[in-house]
């Protein structure tokens, strides 16, 4: 059979080329009688063919055809601009949406900026701060952005205090004074209580530290924890010094002679001398408030602690200590004097 | 700039393989954004030789004319799903007719589509002895138009476009000696179907 498919194959290119019908089956005598129908079925195919299209039909269907192109074309256009709309309207929603957030957001950011401890809003100031922080990527930046945090604590706390109001409230800041239980930090005035938990050992004037407690309606915030500040953590732009200078010499003022001792007796951190002095100091203190105002009696406190203190604490240096403690106290009625006159 | 008309003239004998495959790829690139240079210029390649084509399966001049123009639509929208042709521009548009083709005669004439017997055909038939030529192609289209779809498809590409064995071939998908026993087949069917018609 396969000899037949090749033998019409054969005799197919050979009519192709010229050839009549009994010349090429004229080679294949054997096969020429079913040959012969086959190839003349296939002059018949042959003369089926038909001729090229007139160049009206091809004129008027090339028409057709970029008309229709062009039609796709318009509507490609008009779908890739409904996809465009479609796009810009999705993108609006989207910036109106991001814009409302962003106004709300920054009003209430805005509204939470001025609130103190206690406020409401004022998680709301410090998650802020927190995310200005977390976005502040240059290291000078973001170390004054953490000066201008720990500023604003100690503002806050300066403004609870002046308030009156009593809500939990940290900072951080450098001991400036410590007279038995109540120290100075940062200007602050802080009570040690025997609640307060001290966290670090060897904590003395000059030390940074971070203060967590509850501020009281007598301008002194009531520890609850103190702890050392790590070398990352930052104190507040204040001028400690210059403050503590103050405080020494309102305490040390009316004792005129003896600021030297009275101020190394100051520096030394003994929690069991208020023990010992206790009873004395409060008679003391109580003496000395009912004479005084509100704002001068902090002084004569504190003075008043100097010299229980000092009879408290002469573990060592005695003389000293002792004449500045009975110079102190007898300044507490002075100065509890000088506070009348103001 | 060159057209695309230029470009397709260098798909005609005589041009080099790899820069057919070249030209065909930018001028479906030029359908793919329905560039109406690059439209016109396949067209005026491939028009004539489609028509021809539809038009030898059916004896139906204005049909074969809406087929081959359908075939170049469907063209422009398969490029545009990216569902165009691959490798060859021309195998994709007569294969396309052929669906046409196929889809039109099913349409239109419910025929029974079995494989005709391809046992040899009738010796005493002569296709020249009796009828003058108009009658005689009259006879043969009916013939034409009782062989399957695969016969009918194989003799319009041999016999009505002239392929060669091997280009009939690659329309087919199919070996050479597949085709050439296809071919046989479908020449001894119409021979047959030829002295059928005759008889009735």
């Amino acid at each position: 059979m396969n000899n037949l498919y090749e033998a019409l194959e054969i005799c197919l290119q050979d009519i192709e080329k010229g050839a009549d019908l009994e010349s090429v089956l004229f080679r294949y005598p054997d096969l020429a009688d079913e040959l012969r129908p086959i190839l003349e079925a296939s002059a018949g195919a042959k003369n089926m063919a038909v001729p090229a299209p007139s160049p009206d039909v091809v004129r008027r269907n090339r028409t057709k055809l970029l008309q229709h192109a062009a039609q796709m074309r318009e509507a490609n256009v008009k779908s890739s601009r409904r996809v465009w709309f479609a796009s810009m309207r999705r993108l609006a929603v989207t910036l109106a949406v991001v814009a409302l957030l962003f106004v709300s957001g920054t009003g209430l950011v805005g509204a939470s900026s001025n609130t103190l401890p206690g406020d409401n809003l004022y998680p709301v100031k410090r998650t802020w701060e927190g995310v200005r922080l977390f976005f502040t990527f240059n290291p000078m930046e973001r170390e004054a952005l953490e000066v201008e945090h720990e500023n604003e604590r100690l503002h806050e706390v300066q403004e609870v205090l002046a308030e009156g109001r009593s809500t939990e409230v940290d900072f951080n800041g450098l001991v400036t004074s410590q007279n038995g239980n109540e120290w100075v930090v940062a200007n602050v005035r802080v009570l040690i209580s025997d609640q307060t938990e001290l966290r670090d050992r060897g904590i003395g004037v000059g030390s940074p530290v971070r203060v967590r407690g509850i501020t009281q309606g007598n301008n002194i915030v009531l520890a609850e924890r103190i702890s050392l500040l790590s070398s990352d953590e930052k104190l507040p732009d204040v001028d400690d010094s210059h403050e503590s200078e103050g405080d020494n010499e309102n305490n040390s003022g009316p004792g005129s002679g003896n600021d030297g001792p009275g101020n190394e007796a100051t520096e030394t951190v003994a929690p069991q001398n208020d023990h010992s002095g206790s009873g004395t100091n409060s008679g003391t203190n109580d003496t000395t408030s009912s004479g005084n105002d509100g704002s001068s009696s902090n002084d004569n406190s504190g003075d008043s602690d100097h010299s229980s203190d000092n009879s408290g604490s002469n573990d060592s240096g005695g003389n000293g200590d002792h004449s500045g403690g009975g110079d102190n106290s007898g300044s507490g009625s002075e100065s509890g004097g000088g506070g009348d006159d103001g | 700039m060159i057209g695309y008309g230029e470009q397709l003239k260098d798909l005609k004998p005589g041009a080099g393989k790899r820069m057919s495959v070249y030209n065909e790829r930018q001028a479906l690139d030029g359908l793919q954004r329905l560039d109406s240079q690059a439209i016109g210029a396949i067209y005026d390649q491939y028009f004539s030789e489609v028509y021809r084509y539809v038009r030898y399966r059916i004896n139906d001049d204005g049909a074969a004319e809406d087929i081959a123009s359908d075939v170049f639509v469907r063209l422009l929208e398969a490029v545009q799903k990216r569902q165009g042709p691959q490798s060859s521009l021309k195998g994709w548009l007569i294969a396309t007719a052929s669906h046409a083709v196929n889809d039109h005669l099913r349409r239109h004439y419910r025929r029974p589509v079995e494989a005709l017997s391809d046992s040899l055909p009738d010796r005493g038939a002569s296709v020249h002895s009796e009828v003058d030529s108009r009658e005689q192609n009259r006879l043969i289209q009916s013939a034409y138009a009782r062989l399957t779809p695969e016969q009918q498809h194989v003799l319009a590409l041999r016999f009505g476009q002239g392929y060669s064995l091997e280009e009939t071939a690659a329309h087919l998908n199919k070996n050479i000696n597949a085709v050439k026993a296809l071919q046989f087949r479908a020449l001894a069917s119409l021979q047959r179907q030829i002295g059928e018609v005759n008889y009735e």
